[in-house]
């Protein structure tokens, strides 16, 4: 499908063509990190939101002046692609406290002194509740503040509505295309619809919801599985690496659900616009599928693995981690207790973000595959 | 049926023929320059020990780092599922395999078909492979095959502290400097690796029946620790438990497991 191949160029690249048309034009870029930071408002003040991502990284190198070998490697080759000057086409980069390894980057990125200028963190509160909403809401406004003060703009209440509106039919459309891999012909793979994400998540929002509708076109008819592909549920945080996803489905398998950053997280649950458009946003983005930075949710995330097994009639699950990921740590050891309360095969990869040791991964997954074939096997015998 | 296995490691590749269910011919040899080279060059030896030519063969199936995009190759499969069922195919009571490897250790378990029930396997580090142990052996001035049999000489037990394969090295070195016996340091070379892979085995429930395969099997010295410190046993394999990989591929090959 031709727009799938466009998609995964412009995945595949740091910054794309129509973001530099788009600058060329006036239009500002403001980079975020992160599920919690939201598209909305950075919208609604004007800007395209940018997803920051590690994609074309020249290695961890300049990023391992700054930072131990026990940071994770996203935040390196981050680190090192802003030292390097590959994110001095935005305007400002929106930081959260998702985790510490990325804290330190946005201490780092200002010790440095680099591009872009406006640096920004956002607290985001680590449970749900009435109090941390509303702390959550002022977080918001004052991200807002901080963005008319220094650009000069305003973001009216209107203009968040508005996004609001484009942000969730970019969601519905990307809930269509992910629902379409619970059919037992699967119409997508993994990989394409990494690509898909890395692609609308650094391209204005009208052209998303174009691309969007042009791949759920495509998707009618379209297979790409076959009989004996296992069906696959992902985990993960920092995925990124379409090269790693298509090993794994090479191997015999097909991504059918996950729970990754830039997967089923990104785009879960719409914003209910009923009254306060900061408060629905706030709402929406601290009630959504949730990272394993947040406490007191992980039986939801659990549920959800449970609820994608059964939806996806999924064969066996991988999770992954980038070495020195505490909050993947836990989450590991959790989907690692789950899936054995229910005897459910799981393979864990402990891995670094552009890492190579592809000769072991694939003999990981292979011999993984080789096991979940024999046991379903030995079942039906 | 005439069925080929060909095991293309990242120090040696080696390969069995098995003809109507016996073996009629076996070869281990250090890898050459690719993947094909030592493939082609592994398989025109034990076709050659077999009297016979690469088209008597009706199926091959590789395994090993090296077991993709062999032109002769009829399918390929994990270095883990064929440690685990040749071991298993020359004895059927075989339910757990501890397999040292060049670049990596496994710990596999079969179930009683010999397939794959479940495994672990070291992450990307080098301690408690055979790639360690050989640069070690070097560190200290012998031979690798010699490093077993010395280290069971030791009279005195030293101590590596550290777990990562080059600082190892290091502790090595500063041994020598303290003029440490070779005997000694080579036992606690062999301790190490051996504590590298026993932590390793525990992910995976080690059953009675247990054998160890690769080519860190012929190290006595890393051997007579697993089995202390994992309170074990090894089971006696009939064939050279290096071969074993090449074994499995050669079953899968002949389905006839």
């Amino acid at each position: 499908m031709e727009i799938l191949k466009e998609l995964e160029t412009i995945a595949k690249q740091n910054v794309n063509t129509t973001l530099e048309s788009a600058r060329s034009n006036g239009k500002k870029i403001m980079g975020y990190f992160c599920s919690y930071v939201p598209e909305e408002v950075i919208h609604a003040a004007g800007f395209i939101p940018y997803r920051m991502r590690a994609v074309e990284s020249p290695g961890t190198s300049l990023g391992d002046t700054y930072f131990a070998p026990s940071i994770c490697s996203f935040v390196r080759h981050c680190f090192s692609k802003a030292l390097n000057g590959d994110f001095d086409f935005l305007d400002g980069v929106i930081f959260m406290n998702g985790c510490d390894h990325n804290r330190r980057m946005h201490d780092n990125w200002r010790y440095a002194k680099i591009k872009p200028e406006f640096l920004y963190m956002l607290p985001v509160p680590h449970v749900v509740s009435d109090a941390s909403t509303q702390k959550y809401m002022n977080e918001i406004k004052k991200l807002a503040r901080a963005m008319e003060t220094e650009f000069d703009v305003t973001i009216t209440a209107r203009a968040l509505e508005d996004a609001i509106i484009l942000y969730n039919k970019k969601r519905d459309l990307l809930t269509r295309i992910y629902e379409n891999r619970k059919k037992k012909e699967v119409p997508i793979k993994g990989s394409e619809f990494l690509s898909i994400m890395l692609a609308i998540t650094a391209l204005p929002i009208d052209i998303a919801i174009e691309k969007l509708e042009l791949v759920l076109k495509g998707l009618e008819g379209r297979v790409v599985s076959s009989d004996d592909d296992l069906r696959l549920f992902m985990a993960a945080v920092c995925t990124e690496e379409i090269e790693h996803m298509e090993l794994i489905e090479n191997s015999g398998g097909i991504v059918v659900a996950d729970k990754i950053c830039l997967g089923r997280s990104h785009f879960h649950t719409l914003v209910e616009l009923k009254d306060d458009p900061i408060r629905a946003i706030a709402k929406r983005y601290l009630t959504h599928l949730s990272c394993p930075r947040m406490m007191d949710d992980m039986r939801r995330r659990m549920a959800y693995m449970h609820d994608e097994i059964k939806e996806y009639n999924v064969d066996a699950i991988i999770v992954e981690k980038l070495e020195f990921c505490t909050l993947m740590a836990g989450e590991t050891f959790l989907y690692k207790n789950e899936a054995g309360k229910i005897d459910f095969p799981i393979l864990s990869l402990d891995r670094e973000l552009f890492g190579g040791g592809t000769g072991q991964i694939k003999t990981r997954v292979q011999a993984f595959f080789e096991q979940v074939r024999n046991i379903k096997e030995m079942s039906q015998n | 049926m005439i069925a080929a296995g060909c095991d293309i490691g990242s120090l040696t590749a080696k390969a069995v023929i098995i003809r109507d269910g016996s073996i009629v011919s076996k070869k281990i040899i250090r890898v050459k320059e690719t993947a094909l080279k030592s493939a082609e060059t592994v398989m025109s030896m034990v076709t050659s020990e077999a009297g016979l030519k690469m088209e008597d063969i009706d199926s091959c199936c590789t395994t090993g780092y090296g077991r993709y995009d062999i032109p002769f190759s009829d399918m390929n499969k994990s270095q883990i599922s064929c440690h685990g069922l040749g071991a298993f195919w020359l004895d059927r009571s075989i339910r757990t395999i501890i397999d040292i490897g060049g670049q990596d250790c496994k710990a596999v378990a079969v179930g009683e078909n010999g397939m794959v029930k479940d495994f672990i396997m070291n992450e990307k580090c080098a301690a408690g492979t055979g790639r360690s142990l050989e640069i070690l052996a070097k560190t200290i001035g012998i031979e690798l095959e010699e490093l077993g049999p010395v280290s069971l000489k030791s009279k005195k037990e030293v101590e590596l502290a550290n777990k990562c394969s080059i600082f190892m090295e290091l502790d090595v070195i500063q041994h020598l400097y303290n003029k440490t016996k070779i005997r000694d340091i080579a036992n606690a070379i062999n301790t190490a690796v051996a504590r590298r892979v026993v932590q390793l085995s525990k992910a995976v429930r080690l059953e009675n029946d247990i054998c160890i395969t690769g080519g860190v099997s012929k190290n006595i010295g890393v051997v007579n620790k697993l089995e202390e410190m994992l309170k074990i046993k090894f089971k006696q394999l009939p064939e050279d438990p290096q071969l074993m990989g090449a074994m499995g591929a050669a079953v899968f090959a002949a389905k006839i497991n």
